[in-house]
């Protein structure tokens, strides 16, 4: 049989990464090239414990179907944490979602028209341009220079070629782990309002912080509603839950509420109750000291690494938080040809070609320090400096 | 000062007129001073009531964009200073509040929002007994076992369950339902099954990778109120084809065929949501038939072809399929408990690819736990050994309400009875509308879903829905008795047709 697609599957290409980083899953090759968590650091006691708590209530609602925006009890626990970081919310406010994926699909879908422009960083987070791409957007690139954004660039950009929305990872990002300074938070705010356009401020790293204090989020700038804020549970609980949140106003909330009955009608209602009993019985917040303690020693150690092996090859970030570091070889590299090269030598990575909209020849790469263990962080930039300095 | 008002979008035109004015007097356009046609002028050259550009006015004025002057009409602001309080804007033009309603695309402007406000009253809060809601009774849910299983899989050292997944989903549970299928005639492999996050993604995701605004599809009518609204939110212009007691009927399938080139037919052919018919198996042959005929794909919702009260249920489309034309979806939502939002869909693998690659993009892949769970739980047999359980009982509840309203309801209301699933489907008595029942029974405390939303027209107005698989056979009993008062008041005093205060769900209605 014949199947006919819609255009807009075109558009949703199979990562040739995809295909390739499957090798980088078999047990010999150190793989910098996941976006995982460290999977020994998940509580899972305290969510064991949770599940069997609110299954052992004897209340079969549970498991029955919930209201589309979630579970209210903890749409109030969530939002309390966002006044804690300085984001004036409600539980009104809050939307749950199947992870801040789920959270990107659905404002797209709300809000994109074939032909549509995204203004957005480049490099940027993959699973957004991918689903950006479904929805037959262009894009547009936030204009820096050597201080950071340019916002005179920046407004001249808007004005001549207006975006639909602009997407931002202001903190710790995927994949650069950079992180925009007050001044750029507040200067594309300051656009972004005159000219109403609307934010969308992804934020799942935001807690994963090792050095400094907290840069306020956007949203918390904002005094408008001009941003829409995604979190979620996956880098500081699990991410195999598929649990995170919008933060929007109201009228924004009553449409996800439409799109998302059509989608899947509701996050899992068991889910939703266990991680509210989590939040309210178990320390979060001493979790997420573990979880810091444990990445920034993996950052520091990846950082010393690079700085034993390629010192002279290359240049990289040094993020204060998050989980990635962009390393980037001179010019006369292309990542992606060095790849196959790599897994050969059994250490893997993500390309940067894959981080950016537009195509052409990068000579960077992504390195995650969170999922490896120490020892694979030393052996694997050692073979990596190998392999780079073969080629 | 042109405007283009679009009828055919949601948006109210008063909203349309004042938010193209504010563009025009943002852009300059319309320059500080510019008086603005008188509001009966701009009606009439606009073809609209005076209210509605009285309206449209209104809002300007509210944020200060135009004010009117007594003898000289309504002029163009100018700028306002900045407030001090927006102490990091240098412009001088106050900063106006995004205006949401210009941003939203086209499709989100087509999404259905149903007759009902789907947002249903908290059961029991207040001794309401809701016919609505296609829930399975909580009562019966399997906590415990399940609770121990949950224990069992999330053992300490099992951090897998909780790692990102493959999208297609979890390999044992995907085997399980294999075999599973198998059993019942739908001979299918792992590879050839996507764990959904419930059918409804399923329907989504299908009509994602397919439908294009303006393709044709066909429907049942009437149909399940969430296929519908998510056709209809894709733009696609969906053909209807009515059922009898056999289903759907093929003879005005095949005359729809012979015209258009529809991307797909939506079938729910094993005790329908809502009218309970079961497709026999002639129709069954033929509607396959035609979709080889005409190369058209079949997607066939199966939600309830386990919960049979008097035979098994005959072989499933896809059993019968032998061309690869059906695309076929399940869920654990009817049969087992819909909180975890855990479904599948059995589909020819190029179409699995694309549909994984769409999921991929939506939600990364369903709840790896969940997936473990139910896997692990399905496979101690503790699904197999539900299933009677609930079949029994909800053939009680069924009966329940068939006696009820055999008893209680007064001339002129009818209903099917189903061979399994669900509902009852039942006509009104003459001249009675189900819009004006749901506001009385709604005073009553029982509620039940209109049969219009199940409609895509604007059939299915006498007809309503109940559902008997929720509650116990003393409370429909009830339910059906107020119901059916409800019922005799209006019949009794036809003024009482009144307008609806639509009842508020809080749960999606399904």
């Amino acid at each position: 049989m014949q199947y006919t697609y819609a255009e807009r599957v075109n558009y949703m290409a199979n990562s040739a990464i995809r295909e390739l980083l499957k090798i980088a899953e078999q047990p010999q090759v150190i793989s910098f090239a996941g976006g995982l968590p460290a999977a020994e650091l998940f509580p899972l006691s305290e969510i064991k414990e949770s599940y069997a708590q609110v299954l052992g209530a004897g209340d079969p609602s549970v498991l029955q179907y919930g209201t589309t925006e979630g579970y209210l009890p903890l749409r109030e626990e969530i939002s309390a944490q966002m006044r804690a970081k300085g984001i004036q919310t409600e539980a009104d406010n809050i939307f749950l979602t199947n992870g801040s994926q789920q959270g990107l699909d659905l404002i797209t879908k709300l809000f994109i028209n074939p032909g549509d422009v995204v203004l957005l960083q480049n490099p940027s987070y993959l699973g957004a341009i991918q689903t950006f791409r479904s929805y037959q957007a262009n894009f547009d690139t936030i204009p820096t220079n050597e201080a950071g954004i340019d916002d005179l660039a920046l407004e001249l950009l808007i004005k001549q070629n207006p975006p639909k929305i602009i997407y931002l990872a202001p903190t710790y990002q995927n994949p650069t782990g950079t992180t925009l300074t007050l001044k750029e938070r507040k200067a594309v705010l300051r656009i972004a309002s005159k000219y109403g356009i609307p934010i969308i401020e992804d934020d799942p790293y935001g807690e994963l912080r090792y050095d400094d204090e907290a840069l306020p989020s956007i949203r918390s700038c904002s005094t408008d509603n001009e941003v829409i804020y995604l979190g979620t549970f996956s880098k500081t609980l699990a991410p195999g839950l598929r649990l995170g949140w919008i933060v929007a106003e109201k009228s924004l909330i009553a449409k996800l509420v439409v799109a998302k009955q059509g989608t899947d009608l509701h996050t899992s209602t068991l889910l939703q109750r266990a991680t509210h009993y989590y939040l309210t019985h178990f320390n979060a917040v001493e979790h997420i000291k573990t979880i810091r303690q444990a990445y920034k020693f993996r950052r520091d150690y990846m950082l010393t690494e690079l700085e034993e092996n390629f010192s002279d090859q290359a240049i990289w970030t040094k993020p204060s938080g998050g989980m990635f570091i962009w390393l980037t070889l001179p010019e006369r590299y292309d990542t992606v040809n060095l790849l196959p090269h790599a897994l050969a030598g059994n250490v893997a990575f993500v390309p940067g070609a894959h981080f950016f909209t537009y195509n052409g020849k990068y000579s960077s790469m992504r390195l995650n320090f969170s999922n490896p263990a120490p020892q694979q962080i030393k052996q694997g930039i050692k073979l990596l400096s190998t392999i780079v300095a073969a080629y | 000062m042109k405007l283009h008002l679009d009828r055919s979008i949601k948006t109210p035109l008063y909203l349309q007129i004042e938010s193209q004015i504010r563009q025009l007097i943002l852009a300059n356009d319309l320059p500080p001073g510019f008086r603005l046609p008188p509001e009966r002028k701009l009606a009439t050259s606009l073809g609209v009531n005076r209210t509605t550009v009285v309206n449209a006015y209104h809002e300007l004025v509210a944020d200060g964009l135009i004010q009117p002057h007594v003898g000289k009409g309504t002029i163009v602001s100018p700028p306002q200073p900045a407030n001090p309080s927006l102490g990091h804007f240098s412009n001088a033009k106050a900063i106006q509040p995004i205006s949401w309603q210009n941003f939203y695309t086209r499709q989100s402007e087509r999404m259905h929002n149903p007759v009902l406000a789907s947002i249903l009253d908290e059961i029991g809060e207040n001794d309401e007994i809701s016919f609505a809601l296609g829930s399975p009774a909580g009562e019966y849910y399997p906590l415990e076992e399940f609770k121990e299983i949950s224990k069992k899989v999330m053992r300490p050292d099992n951090w897998r369950a909780f790692e990102y997944g493959p999208t297609i989903g979890h390999y044992p549970l995907r085997q399980y339902l294999a075999d599973w299928l198998s059993q019942r005639g739908l001979h299918t492999q792992a590879q050839t099954i996507l764990i959904t996050s419930g059918s409804q993604q399923g329907l989504d995701l299908l009509t994602k990778i397919f439908l294009e605004p303006g393709d044709y599809i066909v429907i049942e009518e009437p149909s399940f109120l969430g296929a519908i609204g998510v056709f209809k939110a894709a733009g696609a212009h969906i053909l209807t084809v009515p059922v009898d007691q056999e289903g759907l009927k093929t003879d005005v399938l095949e005359q729809i065929l012979s015209r258009h080139r529809p991307k797909f037919i939506y079938t729910l052919p094993t005790f329908q949501n809502p009218s309970g018919t079961t497709m026999s198996l002639a129709r069954r042959h033929k509607l396959l038939e035609l979709a080889y005929q005409y190369h058209i794909p079949i997607v066939e919702d199966d939600p309830y072809s386990e919960l049979y009260y008097e035979n098994e249920p005959l072989p499933s489309l896809k059993s019968l399929d032998e061309f690869g034309h059906v695309i076929y979806l399940g869920t654990f939502s009817k049969i087992l408990f819909p909180g975890l939002r855990l479904g599948w869909c059995v589909a020819p693998s190029q179409v699995l690819e694309q549909l994984s690659l769409a999921k991929q993009l939506v939600d990364l892949h369903t709840s790896t736990i969940a997936q473990w769970v139910m896997a692990e739980f399905c496979k101690q047999g503790l699904l197999d050994k539900h299933l009677p359980i609930v079949r029994n009982q909800y053939r009680l509840q069924r009966d329940a309400m068939v006696t009820a309203l055999t008893e209680f309801a007064p001339q002129g209301l009818s209903w099917t009875i189903p061979e399994g699933g669900y509902y009852l489907w039942c006509e009104l008595p003459p001249d009675m509308k189900a819009a004006a029942l749901l506001t009385r029974a709604a005073d009553k405390k029982v509620t039940f879903v209109p049969g219009n939303a199940f409609h895509v027209n604007s059939g299915g107005k006498d007809r309503i829905r109940l559902c008997f698989a929720r509650h116990s056979e003393t409370t429909i009993r009830e339910g059906i008795y107020r119901l059916c008062e409800a019922i005799s008041e209006i019949l009794n005093q036809p003024h009482l047709r009144g307008t609806t205060n639509r009842p508020r769900f809080s749960e999606p209605l399904v």
